[in-house]
């Protein structure tokens, strides 16, 4: 039993450690610190089409991610998706009438919107809607407009 | 013909006897963990043996699948040009499967056999039997401790796999490979999520597996014949019906989980 | 709980003193003794299908030591096992201090055990704590002890056996006879009413065997516990016990002081109490005749 002190104070490291794994795993890998769906301000996009949008995907402002998609739907009455951001409180002067696209990152990357700002005074506050979108770039109506572009010209 | 079926008769009543006193085992040890808020000291004792003894071979394995994922995921990834996905790759691949199953197996062949030979021994050599003269349960004095310690330990342990894995991967890919720093961490922070990844992946998981292991090792000690040959075959069995039980599982929590 | 069987050790530490014990004269020739510790009534066990005991009557006076001799394999362990509520009997009872032990509910039973100290053949030291601990053991389990009293009560068991200056030792740095005697400081350890040695002295050297022939008997006397002995050592366990029962082929065959049985006129008794080779216990396990088998007639 005289080494009782030592065992517990090594019992007591690795469970530290345990814990500062997993600490790290929540931080540092899963990146809890940054953006966690409460903190922002949330405002809305309509796309006609969101493409491979998720949840969780960026909101970039000049390639610097300023917030998260934290909701996809789709509006039944104006037959349009819905995208719900939430925009890091830090980045609170963003013009009202800021254009939103979506984008891919890489051919096969993933998918983020990226936000234009515009030329307004007023600020983007809680539930306000973006009014300028632009969808998803979908490769299979991108590949038919191309051919059609092509068959229509080649005669 | 007639032999034929009435050996695999007897031997599936013998499985369904198993089975069941496994099981009737497994609520006596529960009923018995009450013991163990008095005495706290006991489980302290046996996260030391199971969970620091194992530290050493969790940590370098966790470092290797760590790398071999880090090499394999950007020869594949390379070839579509999308090798900053790498940590995205690395880190669910662990958090999600590898951290808590090789962790778990690891565990099982480390500190379950240890579990159940020292039992079984205790059982071969008397000491249980004179632990009940003593007016001492040997469920409570030597079974409880056990089984809570190896719950508790499997979750750290297969946490520390992940976290030394995921670091492999990045000595892998950012240090030796050249991938991007920057796009390596962002990738895996923008797509691991916090409660389907971390907690159901490693935390989870690792409390299962822990309990299955820990419950499969206490119970085979306790069952075992007490002789050496009667102690060596039930740590085998200890081994074989552990790893079969975490891989199983697996497949079950994964269905359940990650839908 | 804790308190409760505290106490209860305490009392029954105290009360089972040797002034206090009824230092009757006991009539060994009497099957039947007035107000035995325990007593054992038409016990039957059986493994499997081999009866190991078949109506049993047996019982052990207070403060002597009790000798059950019986050749290997004719469940004297059990039997003790049996004392001692660890296996239950198909039918009969035994009756520990007026109780009967195998209808006690757990808890009562655990506090009936604190009165009962077992050697077990192998020793069963716990082999990851020293001598020392070991002995602490049931000490730490049941009574809140003060460490230096602690301390000081193990010693005095530790010297009791010998071993108080190997104190720091593991079991597995013990020889045969030294474990022996610590399972013994250990069984003491919480002064029971009676202690049960499982074949105490097989495995011996003549030495060691001579060390707890007067160990036994010493401990017997002075701390006035009763002992319960199950040997097959003809020679060594007369010299000690009180009163001795053979048991043979699942029942008792004979019974008496040492001196009676050795005149005794029954044949198994004769056979066992002089060590002859063959007797009415066959020096054969059953099988069909040599020839038989010599000639590979297959039944």
């Amino acid at each position: 039993m005289k080494d009782t002190r030592k065992m517990e104070i090594t019992v007591g490291v690795f469970v530290a450690l345990g814990l500062a794994a997993l600490l790290m795993l929540a931080m540092k890998v899963a990146n809890l610190s940054q953006f966690t769906s409460h903190e922002g301000y949330k405002v809305r996009a309509y796309f006609d089409n969101v493409g491979g949008l998720q949840v969780r995907a960026p909101v970039k402002m000049g390639g610097v991610t300023v917030g998260r998609v934290i909701g996809i739907g789709y509006d039944a009455k104006r037959f349009q998706a819905v995208a719900t951001l939430s925009i890091d409180p830090d980045y609170d002067h963003i013009p009202t009438d800021t254009a939103a696209n979506i984008y891919t990152a890489g051919l096969l990357g993933e998918q983020y919107i990226g936000l234009e700002p515009g030329g307004e005074e007023t600020s983007l506050k809680e539930g306000d809607e973006l009014q300028m979108t632009q969808s998803a770039l979908v490769l299979e109506k991108a590949l038919q407009e191309f051919l059609y572009n092509k068959t229509v010209k080649a005669p | 013909m007639i032999d034929l079926l009435a050996d695999l008769g007897r031997g599936s009543i013998a499985v369904f006897q198993r089975l069941g006193r496994g099981h009737l085992f497994l609520l006596r040890v529960l009923a018995s963990l009450g013991t163990l808020v008095v005495r706290p000291g006991l489980i302290i004792r046996q996260i030391w043996s199971t969970g620091v003894q194992s530290l050493v071979i969790i940590v370098i394995s966790g470092t290797f699948v760590g790398m071999v994922l880090g090499l394999q995921g950007y020869n594949t990834l390379v070839t579509f040009g999308a090798e900053e996905s790498l940590g995205l790759v690395v880190a669910k691949s662990l958090l999600r499967e590898l951290g808590p199953v090789i962790a778990a197996l690891l565990f099982a062949g480390r500190a379950g056999t240890a579990l159940t030979a020292e039992i079984g021994f205790m059982k071969a050599t008397d000491q249980l039997s004179a632990m009940e003269m003593m007016a001492v349960d040997p469920l409570k004095r030597i079974v409880a401790p056990r089984f809570v310690a190896a719950i508790v330990a499997m979750p750290l342990l297969a946490a520390i796999f992940t976290a030394v894995g995921v670091l492999g991967g990045y000595f892998c890919g950012v240090g030796l490979l050249g991938v991007d720093a920057g796009s390596f961490w962002s990738q895996m922070q923008t797509k691991v999520l916090l409660m389907e990844d971390v907690v159901n992946g490693v935390v989870v998981k690792g409390v299962v597996f822990g309990a299955v292991i820990s419950w499969i090792a206490v119970f085979e000690g306790y069952d075992a014949v007490p002789t050496s040959e009667g102690v060596s075959a039930a740590t085998t069995r200890t081994v074989v019906h552990s790893s079969l039980a975490i891989l199983g599982l697996d497949f079950i929590l994964t269905g359940l989980m990650f839908n | 709980m804790r308190g409760a069987g505290l106490a209860s050790t305490r009392r029954f530490a105290y009360c089972a003193g040797p002034e206090q014990m009824p230092q009757h004269a006991l009539n060994s020739t009497r099957a039947s003794t007035p107000d035995p510790l325990v007593r054992i009534r038409d016990l039957h066990f059986r493994r499997g299908k081999r009866a190991i005991f078949d109506g049993i009557d047996l019982e052990i006076p207070r403060g002597r030591i009790t000798a059950i001799l019986g050749p290997s394999g004719t469940g004297k362990t059990t039997l003790l096992k049996l004392i001692g509520a660890q296996l239950a009997p198909a039918a009969g009872t035994v009756e520990f201090n007026g109780v009967n032990v195998h209808r006690l509910s757990t808890p009562a039973l655990y506090t009936l055990r604190k009165h009962l100290g077992m050697l077990f053949q192998s020793g069963a030291l716990l082999t990851d704590l020293t001598l020392f601990e070991n002995v602490a053991f049931p000490l730490r389990e049941h009574a809140r002890l003060p460490e230096p009293m602690l301390r000081n009560l193990v010693l005095m068991k530790l010297e009791m056996v010998g071993l108080r200056g190997a104190r720091d030792l593991y079991p597995r740095e013990l020889s045969g006879g030294m474990a022996r005697r610590a399972a013994l400081a250990r069984a003491i350890a919480l002064d029971p009413m009676m202690i049960m040695y499982d074949e105490p002295f097989s495995g011996q050297d003549p030495i060691s065997m001579g060390i707890l022939v007067r160990l036994i008997k010493q401990l017997n006397d002075a701390l006035g516990t009763t002992s319960v002995l199950v040997s097959h050592d003809v020679a060594e366990t007369s010299t000690i016990a009180d009163y001795v029962y053979v048991l043979s082929g699942a029942k008792i065959v004979g019974r008496g002081t040492p001196a009676e049985l050795r005149e005794s006129d029954s044949p198994t008794v004769r056979q066992f109490m002089g060590g002859l080779p063959d007797g009415p216990l066959p020096f054969h396990f059953p099988a069909r005749p040599l020839l038989d088998d010599l000639l590979e007639k297959t039944p």
